[in-house]
Order: structure tokens, then C-alpha cells, then sequence
């Protein structure tokens, strides 16, 4: 009895264990049948036509897009309008939760379910595009009065394969407030004007205050009681290659194929981004676990100065500001060039489409900007086209708004920003395996921030690996 | 339990029928089972033998995934020891705190009903409202305990920045969300019987032997049973690196769990998320049967041997 009972109790043991851990599992399995069977009904709908070569009968094409069932709606206004133009195309608009959207997206491809067409994440488009599963989208502007910025086509051997639904770039936003109560000058909002890091750093101490006033580098200056910080580079691994670039470094080559981030000049750069919390004090600690630095910092009202992207001006401080937060923005601070990051998530065209010409007319014009307005109108998205950033009429028309810092400044330090030489697109537009690059970077510089080691040891260390997670092999 | 055990002699018939009605009962539980666990299971063997990424055509490639993880993934050493140190420091620490609070839960005090109510209502709170209130206490350079640890003159400490103090400062949530435990210890505790008390009262015993001599060996199969379900479900810790601390600093809170679901729904590499899954389960499975092989040596069963 005792030899079956601790077999029993073996068994059941085992049969526990892999109840709870065979729960997790069941999702994934269960999950792609179900996903599949409810886009089968899109997909369906858009091979029917295929049928009939009648001109009467319009070729349905589905468009995914991530968002509420709202916001889904919403597109789908702005698709009839399109339906109604023309008696060729008729679009349907498909909604996912931004949550599941890349998983759902994923099951689809398994079971060739695709929409024909659809918003892609930002470092999902090389790796779709390497796996054959989006097309040539080089066609969709030929003989276009006005093309989207050249930083904004996502390449895979040299080809276009997606174009950016919306622009953004990286800025150095400031509360005004305290600048004037230290009694230091704005951050340059011209490019030509942009501080050196020093200027930044001396800059940030100024404004870096301890319980009894006092600023680092002072005389009983207490690290530990500083009640307003100076300044916040945000330190998220794809936001970190600005200054990596800015450098002189990379993390990349230019083509996407080599690792650059274990040379001298991009390890510097990011331990000069770590000083600022270690050495100059004018920084607050952030290790990179949370995607929320504007709130965590300007709209706290607990740092004078520091870095995101535009799309921060539409999705909370423009709320913030109408609490009474008099912030402006800037360009980036540089190290040795001048540099910002363009990014912005991708339309694409999947391979699986049987009306690939289709699914780019509907592209082209859901991508004029007329038909995004509310984004734009709002400050989250900036247009992609290039004549909204030259012609000044329709510039007035964008940044002429309330939801916007003064046209002038705004103007200066975004707008001819994106378009300036120093505007460069964040590598997730050339190359693939990005997200096992910066997460891998991300979870190495952990100890960096907090000074247990440094970025030389801890890239130094890792480089292999770094290499390998490029490469797609770990 | 001794009136139904002493059995009659038509045992047989009556226990055929009793077995008939009992299988049909389990059948259903059985059939679920079986085809949403054990088949999914194999599924997941089966994809752990593939480099299936969602996308291509999944191809056979053996063990590669599983050779893979044990010589050159960057992650795996460093999350099966955060797992591993998250989830003894949480065993221990929510098994002695939520004993202690039902003990003291259990004694005839005023309001009892009140703070039982108040130790358990951590447990039934949203997890990830509990994760943010908590990150503002924790937070670094404004966090609440920074802010008093800065009023009476002493350094920061990063709590949950820094990759050394991250898993003890997550533990400690998980100590103060144990109010299940504090429950099934409380229901336990009630089934002691007093008169054992009373007789070592008679003959002298303090409260620390009484402690030890009866409370704790009458409620062992009460502790086995909240060790194994806590380990079990410590061991799957996800939702704090989830919710707080995307597995860092570092790799310091990048549980097995975490990672599982980085590798399956970030990185849509659902191959080789599969073969975590499967040294997860090993791991799991390993960490239970020592359990169960050792609890016969320190659990007392008042009930005798259930064969």
C-alpha cells in the first residue's frame, strides 16, 4: 500500500502540475482555430468577387486595423467615404484590440486568413517582409504630386515594402515654468541653435534642485533630497540609438548587417546617458521598465526637461496643458552630429492579397491626410507627406491649433525638424530582429543605469549575444 | 470516517454500483481533461520540436530549440534562478505571516470578523491596480518609502530599479496577497481540537510547545496543502513583470513565465516558447514530487492511512 500510494501520489503530483501549466498552453492552441474561423468570413468575403469578372460587381478588400470596436467604426466611416468615391473597391474595416492585434495577425498568416491589407507594427514589417509575407509596395506612388518623406519607407533589400501611416520624431520637451524660475534660456527650438550635450548638462544642473536649493556641484549638494530634477533622457533601447548615433556610433551599419553597438563611440554615449543619473545628479533613476517618460517626468511636473516622442504632444500633454502645464519643446541636444529618430507604424500590403493594385489605391488615399485629421488635428500623428512639412499654408493649417505649443516654436522644432538632415529613420525601418536586439540591450544596460557596472563591461560582455540576437538565432 | 470504513459484507455489489456512479461522474472532468490539457500538451512536445514562428511553415528540426536554450539563450539561467529565489522567499514568507495572522484571527479578539476581512481583501483586489499602487511606493526617486526614507535622513534604496532588491521587493507583495492562505489556515486552525490544548495546559505546556507539539502537527495536511498550491503558483509568477518591471532590471525579474510569453507573443518564436514550456513544466514537476516524496515523513493524518 505504501508503494501505491506514493505512486499515487506521484501521478497526481505530475497530473497538477501539468493541469496549471497545461492551462497557459491551451490558449495558444485553442486559440488559432477560433481566430481563424472568425476572419474566415472576411477573407472569404474578399475572394468571392474573384468569381465574376463583371464590371458591376466592386472587389472587396478587407483593411485591419489595431483599435477599439469605436475606433473601428470610425475608420470605417472614412472607408465608405472612399466606397462611395468609386465603384471598383469596396473596403471593410476590421478592428483587433492593439493587444492581441500582431498575435491575431500571426494566427491569420498561419492559416493564410491574411486581410488583404492593414496597419503593421513598427518592427514586425522587416520580418513579415523577410518571410515573403507582404508586397513591393514601390508602385503606390509613381506619379504622385507629393511623396511620403524619404525616412518613412520601410526597406527590405533596398525594396519599399511598407510606407509609415504617421510620422513621428524624437523631441526634448520643457516646462517653461521652471526654466524661468532658475532663470536659464529655453532649450534651442532651432536646429542650428541645438545645445552640445555639455551646454545640456550644465543646463540641467541649473535647474537640478536638492531640499535646501541647492544645485549639483555645490557645496552640501544631497543627491538623496533632490526635490526637481534637471533633465530625462529617455533610455528605452530604440530611443537610445538617437544618442548612440549622435555619437558617432551605431547600433547597427548603415545597411543594417552589422553590429556597431561594442565600438568606443556608441558604449560612451550610453554611459554619458547613465551619468547623468550617476554622475551629474541631474537626472532622475529609470531602468527602462515602464513606456510612460512624459508622464513619468514632464507632466509629473518632477524634471524641467526631457525627451519622447511627438506623438506625446496629442496623447497627454495637450491634457496637461490644459491643466495649466506651460511646456515647449526643443530639438535634441547632440553629442557629435545632430540627430533625431523618424518612426511611425506601417500600412502594408500582405502577399496573401489576390488585389494587390487594390489594396494600394485604398492605401494611397486613406493615407492622405485629410483622411486622418483627428490624429493629426490632435498632435499624436504627424502626416507623412512631404508637402505638409513644405508648403507652409497647409503647415498653418496642421500646427494652428490649440492643441499645439505656439506655432513658431512647434513649427521650428518639429516640423522642419522631421524634414532636416538630422532626421533619421529608427533602425526597425531597415532591419530585422530589432525586438530581440533591444530587448536583449535592454535587459544587459539594467545594471548600467543603476551603476553596478558599466556599458563597456556589460556590452563588452554580451557582444556575442547581441550579434546573435541581430541574426535572429537566439 | 471510522463508521463508513468498517464495511459490510455485500460490500462488493454495493461497491460496484458506487464505482459505476462514480466513473460516470468523473467522466466528464476526465474527457475535458484529457482534450484540453493532455492533447494540448503533446501539441505543445509536438511545436517544441519545430522552428514555427506563426508565419512560415513550421519545419522539424529535433531538439535544436532545447539545445539552443541550454547553450547559448542569453535569459534562461538568470530567469530560472529569479523564479526559483522569487518563489522560496514567497513560500516561506506568505506561509509564516498568513499562519501568524490566522492565528491571531483565530483567537477571541474584538472586531475579528472586521480584520479578517482586512487581510483578506488584498487577495480579491484587480492584481494590476495592486501592482501600480504598489509601484508608487516602491518608485525610486520620488516612491513613497524613498520619500520617508529621505525625511529621516537615510539613502535611497531603488526597490524594484535595483536587480538586486527587485525580487525581494516583489516577494514582499506576495506575501501581503495571501489572504487565501490566511483563510484555509483560519478554517485549519478551528479543527484543532481543543481538548489536546487543554490536557497540555493541565500538564504545564507554554504556548511555543503547544505551538509546536499540536497546532503545527495538526494542521500539517492544512500546510502541505497551501505549500503546494503557493509553490505551484509562485513558480508561475508573471503578472508583477508583467505589470511592473518587464522582467528587469537586467534580467533579474525575467520569470519563466515572463519569458515564456516574451518569447511566444513578442517575439512570436512559438517553437521554442513551446521547449520553455516544457522545462518550466519540468521544473514544476520536479519541484512537486519532492514535495509529495518528502510529506509523508511530517504530515500527521489524524485519518490513517487512506490506502
Amino acid at each position: 500500500m505504501k508503494a501505491g500510494k506514493s505512486l499515487g501520489a506521484g501521478i497526481l503530483s505530475v497530473l497538477l502540475v501539468s493541469g496549471v501549466v497545461g492551462c497557459g498552453n491551451n490558449e495558444d492552441n485553442t486559440a488559432s482555430p477560433s481566430a481563424s474561423a472568425s476572419a474566415s468570413s472576411g477573407a472569404e468575403a474578399s475572394k468571392t468577387p474573384d468569381t465574376s469578372s463583371s464590371k458591376t460587381e466592386k472587389v472587396k478588400i478587407t483593411y485591419s486595423m489595431w483599435g477599439s470596436a469605436e475606433e473601428g467604426s470610425a475608420t470605417q466611416a472614412v472607408a465608405d467615404k472612399f466606397n462611395a468615391s468609386q465603384d471598383r473597391i469596396e473596403v471593410e474595416v476590421v478592428s483587433i484590440p492593439w493587444e492581441n492585434y500582431m498575435t491575431k495577425l500571426n494566427t491569420q498568416a498561419a492559416g493564410g486568413q491574411l486581410p488583404d491589407t492593414g496597419m503593421m507594427k513598427e518592427d514586425g514589417v522587416i520580418q513579415w517582409s523577410s518571410e515573403g509575407m507582404l508586397n513591393d509596395v514601390s508602385a503606390m506612388y509613381e506619379g504622385s504630386d507629393s511623396q511620403p518623406l524619404d525616412s518613412l519607407a520601410y526597406k527590405y533589400q533596398g525594396k519599399p515594402v511598407a510606407y509609415a501611416a504617421a510620422n513621428e520624431v524624437l523631441l526634448l520637451y520643457y516646462n517653461k515654468d521652471m526654466f524661468d524660475k532658475a532663470g536659464v534660456a529655453y532649450p534651442p527650438s532651432a536646429l542650428d541653435k541645438a545645445w552640445t550635450w555639455d551646454e545640456f548638462v550644465a543646463a540641467a544642473k541649473k535647474l537640478t534642485v536638492d531640499k535646501k536649493g541647492k544645485h549639483p556641484d555645490e557645496d552640501g549638494f544631497n543627491s538623496d533630497g533632490i526635490v526637481q530634477y534637471g533633465a530625462s533622457i529617455e533610455n528605452l533601447p530604440w530611443q537610445l540609438e538617437t544618442w548612440v548615433l549622435s555619437n558617432g556610433g551605431g547600433f547597427y551599419s548603415d545597411d543594417g548587417t552589422e553590429v556597431r553597438v561594442g565600438e568606443d563611440a556608441s558604449i560612451e554615449a550610453i554611459q554619458k546617458v547613465a551619468d547623468l543619473y550617476l554622475k551629474d545628479h541631474v537626472a532622475p533613476l529609470s531602468v527602462g521598465q515602464t513606456d510612460d517618460g512624459i508622464q513619468r517626468t514632464i507632466i509629473a511636473g518632477t524634471v524641467a526637461m526631457a525627451t519622447n516622442g511627438a506623438w506625446n504632444v496629442g496623447t497627454s500633454l495637450n491634457t496637461a496643458k490644459e491643466e495649466g502645464l506651460n511646456y515647449g519643446v526643443a530639438v535634441l541636444p547632440y553629442m557629435k552630429e545632430k540627430v533625431t529618430l523618424n518612426t511611425g507604424g506601417a500600412n502594408v500590403v500582405f502577399s496573401q492579397t489576390k488585389h494587390p493594385q487594390e489594396a494600394m489605391e485604398w492605401l494611397k488615399w486613406y493615407n492622405s491626410e485629410e483622411n486622418n485629421w483627428g490624429l493629426i488635428s490632435s498632435g499624436i500623428w504627424m502626416p507623412t507627406l512631404e508637402k505638409w512639412y513644405t508648403d507652409e499654408t497647409l503647415t498653418h493649417k496642421w500646427v494652428d491649433n490649440p492643441n499645439f505649443p505656439p506655432y513658431d516654436e512647434y513649427k521650428s522644432a518639429v516640423v522642419d525638424y522631421a524634414q532636416s538632415s538630422a532626421a533619421r529613420p529608427a533602425s526597425w525601418f531597415y532591419t530585422n530582429h530589432t525586438t530581440d536586439f533591444n530587448t536583449l540591450l535592454g535587459s544587459i544596460l539594467g545594471d548600467v543605469w543603476t551603476g553596478k557596472t558599466t556599458a563597456k563591461d556589460a556590452i563588452s560582455k554580451n557582444l556575442e549575444a547581441l550579434k546573435a540576437a541581430h541574426e535572429g538565432s537566439n | 470516517m471510522e463508521t463508513v470504513s468498517k464495511a459490510p459484507r455485500r460490500r462488493s455489489r454495493f461497491f460496484l454500483a458506487e464505482a459505476r456512479v462514480a466513473y460516470l461522474c468523473l467522466l466528464p472532468a476526465f474527457l475535458g481533461l484529457i482534450f484540453l490539457t493532455y492533447v494540448p500538451l503533446l501539441g505543445v512536445l509536438g511545436i517544441s520540436l519545430t522552428n514555427w514562428t506563426g508565419l512560415a511553415t513550421p519545419e522539424f528540426i529535433g531538439f535544436d530549440n532545447y539545445i539552443k536554450i541550454f547553450t547559448t539563450d542569453p535569459y534562461i539561467k538568470d530567469s530560472i534562478i529569479a523564479t526559483i529565489y522569487f518563489a522560496i522567499l514567497s513560500v516561506i514568507g506568505s506561509m509564516i505571516y498568513s499562519l501568524f495572522i490566522a492565528m491571531l484571527l483565530n483567537r477571541k479578539i474584538p472586531a475579528r470578523g472586521f480584520f479578517r476581512a482586512v487581510f483578506y481583501v488584498p487577495y480579491v483586489l484587480p492584481a494590476v491596480a495592486i501592482y501600480v499602487g504598489w509601484s508608487w511606493l516602491y518608485e525610486a526617486n520620488f516612491g513613497f518609502f524613498n520619500y520617508l526614507l529621505s525625511e529621516v535622513g537615510l539613502h535611497k534604496v531603488l526597490f524594484i530599479a535595483d536587480s538586486s532588491y527587485v525580487v525581494p521587493s516583489l516577494s514582499l507583495i506576495s506575501v501581503w496577497l495571501a489572504g487565501n492562505l490566511i483563510v484555509i489556515f483560519l478554517a485549519g486552525l478551528q479543527n484543532v481540537p481543543i481538548v489536546y490544548h487543554e490536557a497540555a495546559e493541565m500538564d504545564g505546556a507554554n504556548g511555543w510547545q503547544r505551538f509546536l507539539h499540536i497546532t503545527l502537527p495538526s494542521m500539517s495536511p492544512i500546510i502541505f496543502y497551501n505549500l503546494l498550491m503557493s509553490l505551484i503558483a509562485n513558480l508561475q509568477v508573471v503578472t508583477p513583470a508583467l505589470a511592473l518591471t518587464n522582467g528587469g532590471p537586467g534580467n533579474a525579474s525575467r520569470f519563466m513565465t515572463y519569458l515564456m510569453y516574451d518569447q511566444a507573443f513578442v517575439n512570436y518564436k512559438l517553437g521554442y516558447a513551446c521547449a520553455t514550456t516544457f522545462i518550466i513544466f519540468a521544473i514544476l514537476a520536479a519541484f512537486t514530487i519532492v514535495l509529495f516524496k518528502t510529506s509523508n515523513r511530517w504530515i500527521y493524518n489524524e485519518g490513517g492511512d487512506d490506502k
